[in-house]
C-alpha cells in the first residue's frame, strides 16, 4: 500500500469505527433530525415577525427572512464541524481512554486529526443538503441552482480556515482539558458576528467592519450572493486569495499550536487525563 | 545481547512528588524484564516513559536505539495498558481489534485474519461480537492484549496483563509472551504476582516509591536472600512446657528457631542443613511432627527483603 492510500485507509477506519458507534446511538441520530427540524421551525417564525425590508436583497431580488437565515444555518453547521469536531474529538478520547492507545499506532498527528472528524465531514454536507433541500420544499423558497458550485468553492476554502481555528482549539483542549462550553460560546459569537442569522447592517458599525475582514462574513456573503441571488463566480473570486491565506495562516498556526501541547502535554505526563 | 531499552538517570516528577528517582536500567532483546513492586511503586510510570507517553523530567533513555517521543520509535512498540476503559464500549471486541488493525498500516483481508487468530489466542472467540461494555475485567484485559499484538512489535510494554485474570487465563496470556520472547520479541511485564515469575521472566526490576531496589536476573534475585524458614506444628510425647526452648536444643547448629507460637514453631535452616534432617532431629528428640510447610516462597521473601518489609 502506498504512503497516500495507507493515510487514507486510516481515515476510512475512522469513519466505519463513527458510524457504528454513532449507530448504537440512534435515540441521538434521530434527535439531531428532529433539532435540525425544530430549527427551521423556529426560524420560520422568527421570519414572520420580521419587516422584510431590513434584509438585504441578493442580485436585486428580494429574500425572505428564512431563506436568509437558511443560508446561516447551513454554512454554520461547516463552522461548528471545522470548529469544534476535532476538539470535541480529542477530548472525548481522553474521557474514554482511547487517546493514548491511538497515539501508540503508528498513524500521523495529521491524519488522526482529520480521522477523527471526517466521518462528520461527511455526515455534514449530506445533513445540510438534506436541510436545504427541505427548507427549499416545504417553506417554497428558491435557491439558484447556478450558484451551487460557487457555493461549494467558497465551502473548500472556508473550510481549511474554520479547520486551522478547530485545530487551534484542539490544543486548547488538550492543554486545558475543559473548554466544550468555551467552544459553544466562540462558535456561537462567531456565527452571530458573522451575520449567519442576522444582517450585518443591524449591528453596530464596528462589528461591520470587523466582518469585512472576517473570512467566515465574507463566506456567508458570498454564499447568500450566489445562492440567493444568483451571481456566478464574479461573487466569489475576489474573495480566494484572501480566504486561501486566512486558511494558511490558521492552518499553520493550529499545527504548531497542537505539536507545542503535545510536547507539553508529554512533558507533563497528563496526555491521557481528564 | 542488544539493549532494546536503556534507561540513564531517569527521574520523573508530578509537581512536587517524584514518581521515579534515578533509574538506570537495560532490558536485552529477546528478554522478559519483569518491573516488580507494590501499588504506587512507578512501574506504570516507568512503562509509560518508555512508551513514550511520558517524558522524564531528568536522565535520558534509549528505546528501540531512539527516543520513544519520536513517532517513528513510539509506533513501533506494542502497548498493553492496565486501565480497562481503552476501547470504544458500544461496539463488540471484534470491531475495536478492526479498527486499530487498520491503523496499523494492515489492508482488510490482513486484518481480519490477524484479529481472528488474535482473538482465538486470547480466548475471546466467542465473545468477538458482543460489545465490549458487556465484557468482564479480564475479557478486557484479554482485548487489550489482543490489541497490544496488532503491531506484531519489537518491543510489548505489557503492564498487569494479568491481574483480573483466572488461572487458566492467567496461564494462556504467560504462555503467548514466553513464546513471543522465544521468537525474539522483547517485553517490559509489570506485574504484582509472584507466583508468574518462575519460568516466565528472566530479568527483573525490584521497584519500591519509585526507586530501584534491585536490577538483575530472577536467579540473582533468589540466590541473594536467607535461607527458608518453615513453619513446624508439632506435639511432644510428655507434653514440653516450651516447645520452642526444647526444639532449639534439639535442633542443634543444623537449624535455628526463628519464632512460634504454642507448639507451631518458625525454623530457619542452617545453611549446609537439609529439611528432612531437621525435622529427623525433633522427632528422635520425642516430637512428633505434625504439618511442615514453607513460610514464604524464595521469590517472596527477596522481594520483602529488598522492599525492606
Amino acid at each position: 500500500m502506498t504512503t497516500t492510500a495507507s493515510h487514507i485507509d486510516r481515515v476510512f477506519a475512522f469513519v466505519r469505527r463513527d458510524f457504528k458507534i454513532n449507530w448504537s446511538y440512534r435515540a441521538a441520530f434521530f434527535g439531531d433530525i428532529l433539532s435540525l427540524i425544530t430549527q427551521v421551525v423556529m426560524f420560520y417564525f422568527i421570519g414572520l415577525m420580521v419587516d422584510p425590508n431590513v434584509i438585504p436583497e441578493y442580485g436585486g431580488r428580494t429574500t425572505s427572512y428564512i431563506a436568509f437565515a437558511a443560508i446561516g444555518i447551513a454554512l454554520g453547521g461547516f463552522l461548528q464541524l471545522g470548529l469544534g469536531r476535532v476538539s470535541s474529538a480529542i477530548r472525548q478520547e481522553q474521557l474514554m481512554g482511547t487517546l493514548e492507545p491511538l497515539f501508540m499506532t503508528p498513524t500521523s498527528l495529521g491524519v488522526l486529526q482529520v480521522g477523527l472528524a471526517f466521518y462528520d465531514v461527511i455526515y455534514v454536507p449530506i445533513r445540510t443538503a438534506v436541510f436545504l433541500g427541505a427548507v427549499a420544499l416545504f417553506l417554497d423558497l428558491e435557491f439558484a441552482l447556478s450558484g451551487a458550485l460557487p457555493t461549494l468553492v467558497v465551502i473548500l476554502f472556508f473550510m481549511p480556515f474554520v479547520w486551522g481555528l478547530g485545530t487551534l482549539a484542539s490544543a486548547g483542549i488538550m492543554t486545558f482539558k475543559r473548554g466544550g462550553a468555551a467552544m459553544g460560546l466562540v462558535v456561537l459569537a462567531l456565527n452571530v458576528t458573522s451575520g449567519a442569522y442576522f444582517p450585518l447592517d443591524l449591528f453596530p458599525s464596528w462589528v461591520t467592519t470587523i466582518a469585512q475582514a472576517n473570512p467566515i462574513a465574507v463566506a456567508y456573503q458570498a454564499s447568500r450572493e450566489t445562492l440567493l441571488g444568483g451571481a456566478g463566480w464574479e461573487a466569489v473570486t475576489p474573495h480566494i486569495p484572501f480566504m486561501a491565506l486566512s486558511a494558511v495562516a490558521t492552518l499553520l498556526a493550529g499545527s504548531v499550536a497542537v505539536r507545542l501541547a503535545l510536547k507539553r502535554e508529554h512533558r507533563r505526563g497528563t496526555l491521557g487525563a481528564y | 545481547m542488544t539493549p532494546i531499552v536503556t534507561l540513564d538517570g531517569v527521574s520523573r516528577r508530578y509537581g512536587d512528588k517524584l514518581a521515579l528517582t534515578d533509574i538506570s536500567m537495560t532490558v536485552e532483546e529477546g528478554t522478559i524484564h519483569c518491573l516488580l513492586g507494590p501499588n504506587g511503586a512507578g512501574k506504570t510510570t516507568m512503562l509509560r516513559v518508555m512508551a513514550g507517553l511520558v517524558g522524564p523530567s531528568e536522565g535520558s533513555l534509549s528505546v528501540l536505539g531512539g527516543d520513544p517521543f519520536q513517532h517513528a520509535i513510539r509506533s513501533r512498540i506494542g502497548w498493553v495498558p492496565s486501565d480497562d476503559r481503552s476501547f470504544y464500549m458500544r461496539v463488540s471486541g471484534r470491531e475495536n481489534l478492526l479498527f486499530f488493525a487498520r491503523l496499523y498500516g494492515r489492508g482488510k483481508r490482513e486484518s481480519t485474519r490477524l484479529v481472528d487468530s488474535l482473538l482465538e489466542e486470547v480466548g475471546l472467540t466467542d465473545d468477538a461480537y458482543k460489545p465490549v461494555r458487556g465484557y468482564s475485567h479480564g475479557m478486557t484485559k484479554r482485548l487489550a492484549v489482543a490489541r497490544g499484538l496488532l503491531g506484531e512489535s519489537p518491543l510489548l510494554l505489557v503492564d498487569e496483563a494479568t491481574h483480573d485474570l483466572d488461572i487458566e487465563g492467567s496461564r494462556t496470556i504467560r504462555a503467548l509472551f514466553r513464546d513471543l520472547a522465544e521468537r525474539g520479541s522483547t517485553i517490559v511485564w509489570s506485574t504484582q504476582r509472584l507466583e508468574e515469575l518462575p519460568g516466565l521472566v528472566d530479568t527483573v526490576t525490584v521497584l519500591d516509591r519509585g526507586a530501584v531496589r534491585f536490577d538483575g536476573s530472577l536467579d540473582d534475585l533468589v540466590a541473594s536472600v536467607d535461607r527458608p524458614v518453615y513453619r513446624v506444628a508439632v506435639r511432644h510425647e510428655e507434653g514440653a512446657a516450651d516447645s520452642a526452648e526444647f526444639a532449639a536444643a534439639a535442633l542443634g547448629e543444623s537449624a535455628s528457631v526463628v519464632g512460634g507460637e504454642g507448639h507451631v514453631l518458625s525454623i530457619r535452616l542452617a545453611a549446609t542443613s537439609e529439611l528432612g534432617a531437621a525435622l529427623r532431629k525433633l522427632m528422635d528428640a520425642g516430637f512428633e511432627v505434625l504439618t511442615c510447610h514453607e513460610e514464604s516462597g524464595a521469590i517472596e521473601r527477596a522481594v520483602e527483603m529488598r522492599l525492606g518489609s
